[in-house]
């Protein structure tokens, strides 16, 4: 057995060049490691094929047809849709920007002010736990009722509070006036997710290794270059993920804006994923329609993730 | 200076407590308050505590009840993703080739699609499979729905564990499924934490597909049951805002007794 | 290894089968025994707020269809929250999940359902001919076919406040010219006329059918007709900012920070005069302060009093799905809805005005009032504008009404916003 276990621990090394094993040998360790990938694979692959990628592909079939979600019959249409989508639909191309906007500001907002947070708290010795919570606790509330209490605090609590003179800067028309609005969603969306990623940069944080920081200060590194050549590189895998998910996150958004504007005044705040929304479910509920229109936010997201994946690892493997 | 950085960076920090907490603050002491309170004046603090809120909030819409479908789901579903997801993420990582890398991809493709596109489609293989309906269904495709994130964040950690153990392990005659269950698991348990925390949030204040896949009141989760309370015409704000607090009590309570542990485990896991 | 694989599955093809035992199976089994029928029927309405009331009432046909047919009736009450209802019941149909008796908007919603095949001719059936005849041609479809049973109706333009009405010895303005009068008085005294809340897209709407509805009874009847032939346009619609103006004007300020809810409380609080609403706050107005007394008002769109009129229009009926597999059932459920001796105090208990003559209950103190107006035969049917254009003026007019876009921009919009209505139903 012992003998045994040695060999094909030394074909597991030398896989890349199989200098000193047989050929059937190798095709059979293969055949049991992809045997023994598909057992493993098996069972997420078995729930996710069911109740995500077969939906998925239903709804890449819809986007070529013209189903209204409730007649009993329909058409194929072709790439019609897909057409109508980048010539014909000022509001879509009008959301497309809007939720580029969006994500930007956020991208950058809510990694910076996240790990700016796990910074600062990391040094805490007391109160590290109490502030840990205290910035996560706007995650732990779902997300369409915190946009609601929002929207009371901008048309309630902020006019009030605004009439009391060191506020006066509060008087803005929060909801009312599409500039505005922006950062009302902006600020919610913040609110609620910066705690999310801070908790990722923080468990990074801990792994960067002190003595590697002691050794940058008995170089006579200030504390900012500490954090651009020591901290950060060692954070990168971190940095990966949590941009991964703003930008994923930050481009489907619906929810916040759903509850605070419904997209308005008018559609001034409508990102893409309610423009979808709005098209299958009110007007003519073009549900196929809205499917393309998914689609094409779905390729999107899929190009500038795939572009912002390829960048960062390319930077964790310097690191 | 040190001290003077220290100084700032606590007032920093206080500030952005503060208005991190506001909301939280308003939407607590709001929901003490009668509805024509809450309108006349969102700032005061309740002239009487209006306690009935909350007994009537149980009253209605039978808390308790939908307390226990949410956290059933929950289990179901976090149980699923875990194991699959883990197993799944393990094996991806530690196998180099076109068909790893093909299923690896194929699992994050759907990752990008609304809800509301495959929310149809869904409800009809939903109800062919006969889970629409009921709890148990529900935490069967939120399996379906979650697990790829978790592979995702498997496949990523994975890769910093050496494979030297693997190998003295298998040296030792342990089979593939061994080496997983007593090696690698245990050492994915930070992350595990993390895909925890993570989903715990998700699946506890989900709408949408709840909303879809449960018709009987008996079977509400409790985002549902306080969805309720939003009316046509008049909704019942004080009871909304002491209903979202007891649906976010148990999480905040959940993370503030388990944190340190929890963290605790994400620090060792980081120090290998 | 493959011990452990086919025990996790199995556990997880243990849990499924759990959830497959303890789903809903709602195949409706149907006993022959002399003993009795059992019928289960699938009843989805959108309006969580009247439990109480459903249960209450479908109880008392459960034991009426036991007692006269003998059949065993299960009722399965669905009552989503109205803002997902709609959504939810597409949902539902499109997965061949159709409920026996479903709710829906009678103006907004008939044309599509009945388009899409959903909804069973209920012509023939006895509440048919019990309706009101103000009331019928809401649930009748442009084919001649009544396709539900109507619940709530309205009627309604503004409704103003009676104390500073009666306080400033105003009389209600039938014209234009009237309101402005109206006013100044009113500015003249510090109350602010309007009150105005944008933030509900659904609010500023409501100018849509209050004009056009106005219009098309006095100056251009043809105008639906021509617009639904793609020949018309709103430039036809004259009056269809005027009024909109006058309000704008004269309101609240912080329209967009405030909806439904907040304007309730004001309103019933008396931060303004008037509010360009409906009777359907009545609750919510009361809750806010229950000696507050209303009244509903026809809107002057113009300075021809016979345009001041009141719009009549049906909201939530119930229809019997053709899907359906129980539609006996289903049609005596409908009909009891309208029974001879207890739909009276359902209706009653709901808070719904009178649909059919069975009704004998006292109406709503603002309902008399307008009452008075539609048997003076001031009043007319809510216009068939196609709810795809409905919803495009929710946008627009609230562009409008920030200043984000002219009236030239709404016109076009909502010329478009019919077009496409047209294209998609062909």
């Amino acid at each position: 057995m012992p003998q045994l276990g040695k060999q094909s621990n030394q074909m597991a090394i030398n896989q890349v060049q199989p200098k000193t094993s047989s050929k059937s040998t190798l095709s059979l360790k293969k055949q049991k490691g992809t045997l023994s990938l598909l057992l493993f694979v098996l069972p997420a692959f078995i729930f996710y094929f069911v109740f995500l990628l077969i939906p998925t592909v239903g709804a890449g079939f819809y986007s070529f047809t013209d189903w209204n979600a409730l007649s009993q019959t329909f058409h194929f249409v072709g790439f019609s849709n897909y057409i109508e989508a980048f010539k014909d639909d000022p509001d879509f191309r009008h959301s497309f920007f809007f939720t580029l906007k969006y994500t930007a500001f956020m991208f950058v907002f809510q990694n910076v002010i996240a790990l700016l947070l796990a910074l600062f708290i990391e040094t805490r010795v007391r109160t590290k736990g109490f502030f840990r919570t205290i910035f996560f606790m706007p995650n732990m509330l779902s997300l369409i009722i915190s946009a609601l209490m929002f929207s009371f605090i901008f048309s309630n609590v902020l006019p009030e509070l605004s009439k009391k003179a060191i506020f006066h800067l509060l008087d803005q028309p929060w909801i009312g006036d599409a500039k505005v609005s922006f950062y009302s969603i902006l600020i919610v969306s913040l609110w609620h997710g910066i705690g999310y990623m801070m908790v990722i940069y923080m468990a990074a944080l801990q792994g960067v290794p002190s003595h590697l920081k002691e050794a940058a200060m008995i170089d006579g590194a200030n504390p900012f270059q500490r954090l651009i050549h020591v901290t950060i590189p060692m954070i990168m895998h971190a940095i990966t993920i949590c941009a991964f998910l703003t930008l994923n996150g930050a481009f489907k958004v619906f929810d916040v804006v759903y509850a605070l504007t419904a997209g308005g005044p008018g559609r001034s705040t409508q990102v893409m994923a309610l423009n979808i929304y709005e098209e299958a479910f009110s007007n003519n509920f073009r549900y196929g329609y809205a499917n393309a229109k998914a689609m094409i936010l779905f390729l999107i997201v899929l190009v500038i993730t795939l572009i912002q994946v390829k960048v960062l690892k390319k930077k964790e493997v310097e690191a | 200076m040190k001290r003077l950085y220290g100084v700032a960076a606590t007032l920093i920090l206080a500030i952005f407590a503060a208005i991190s907490f506001f909301p939280i603050y308003m939407a607590f002491i709001n929901s003490f308050k009668t509805q024509g309170e809450i309108f006349k004046s969102v700032l005061k603090l309740p002239t009487k505590l209006h306690f009935e809120n909350y007994t009537g909030v149980f009253e209605q819409l039978d808390l308790f009840h939908s307390a226990w479908n949410t956290v059933l789901v929950t289990v179901i579903g976090l149980a699923g993703i875990v194991i699959c997801g883990s197993l799944a993420g393990y094996k991806l990582a530690r196998t180099p080739g076109k068909l790893s890398n093909f299923i690896f991809t194929l699992f994050l493709a759907s990752m990008l699609v609304p809800f509301h596109s495959i929310m149809i489609t869904l409800t009809k293989i939903a109800k062919g499979l006969h889970v629409q309906g009921s709890i148990y269904g529900l935490g069967l495709i939120y399996i379906g729905l979650g697990v790829n994130m978790a592979i995702f964040l498997y496949h990523g950690f994975v890769k910093t564990i050496p494979k030297e153990l693997e190998e003295a392990a298998r040296i030792d005659g342990c089979n593939d499924f061994q080496i997983f269950t007593k090696i690698i698991f245990p050492l994915l348990k930070p992350i595990t934490a993390t895909i925890l925390i993570l989903d715990i949030l998700w699946l506890w204040n989900d709408f949408l597909l709840p909303l879809i896949m449960l018709t009987d009141v008996n079977n509400y989760t409790l985002m549902l049951s306080v969805n309720m309370l939003f009316g046509e015409y008049n909704s019942d704000w004080p009871k909304i805002l002491s209903g979202l607090i007891i649906t976010a009590l148990p999480v905040v309570v959940f993370y503030a007794i388990f944190q340190k542990y929890i963290l605790k485990g994400i620090a060792d896991g980081a120090i290998k | 290894m493959k011990k452990a694989i086919s025990s996790v599955l199995s556990f997880m093809l243990g849990i499924g089968l759990l959830a497959g035992c303890s789903s809903n199976d709602t195949a409706s089994s149907q006993n022959d025994t002399k003993a009795s029928k059992q019928v289960e029927l699938k009843v989805f309405i959108g309006q969580p707020r009247f439990k109480k009331q459903y249960e209450t009432y479908f109880d008392q046909f459960v034991k009426k269809e036991k007692q006269d047919k003998n059949i065993d009736v299960k009722i399965k009450l669905e009552l989503p929250n109205v803002n997902q209802a709609s959504q939810l019941l597409k949902t539902r149909l499109a997965s061949g999940d159709s409920p026996d008796i479903f709710s829906l908007h009678a103006i907004n919603d008939i044309p599509l359902f009945n388009k899409a095949g959903y909804l069973e001719d209920l012509s023939k059936e006895p509440f048919a001919d019990k309706l009101y005849d103000t009331v019928k041609p809401a649930v009748t479809t442009t084919d001649g076919k009544v396709v539900a049973v109507p619940l709530e109706t309205l009627q309604w333009g503004y409704l103003y406040n009676k104390k500073i009405f009666s306080d400033l010895g105003l009389k209600i303005p039938q014209t234009m010219s009237e309101m402005k009068e109206t006013v100044k008085v009113l500015k003249q005294h510090n109350i602010t006329p309007f009150l105005l809340t944008y933030k509900d897209a659904y609010i500023p709407q409501l100018f849509l059918p209050l004009t056009v509805g106005g219009d098309v009874s006095t100056t251009t009847p043809d105008f639906i007709k021509s617009m639904n032939e793609g020949k018309g346009s709103f430039k036809d619609v004259k009056d269809l900012f005027n009024v909109m103006d006058l309000v704008n004007a004269n309101g609240t300020k912080r329209a967009f920070e405030n909806g439904q809810d907040q304007g309730a409380s004001d309103f019933a609080n008396g931060k303004a005069a008037m509010w360009v609403q409906g009777p359907w706050m009545a609750d919510s107005i009361v809750s806010a302060n229950k000696d507050f007394e209303f009244g509903v008002a026809p809107l002057p769109i113009n300075d021809d009093p016979k345009a001041t009129l009141l719009n009549l229009s049906t909201s939530t009926s119930l229809a019997v799905s053709k899907m359906s597999k129980n539609k006996a059932v289903a049609k005596d459920l409908i009909n009891y809805i309208l029974d001879d001796k207890d739909s009276s105090d359902f209706y009653k208990s709901l808070g719904f005005n009178a649909v059919s003559k069975v009704h004998t209950f006292e109406p709503f103190p603002w309902l008399k009032e307008s009452s008075d107006y539609v048997s003076q035969g001031r009043a007319y049917q809510d216009p068939a504008i196609p709810s795809a254009v409905k919803d495009e003026s929710q946008k627009l007019f609230q562009s409008y009404l920030a200043g984000d876009a002219s009236k030239a921009d709404v016109i076009k919009g909502l010329d478009r916003a019919w077009d496409q209505f047209n294209k998609n139903n062909k």
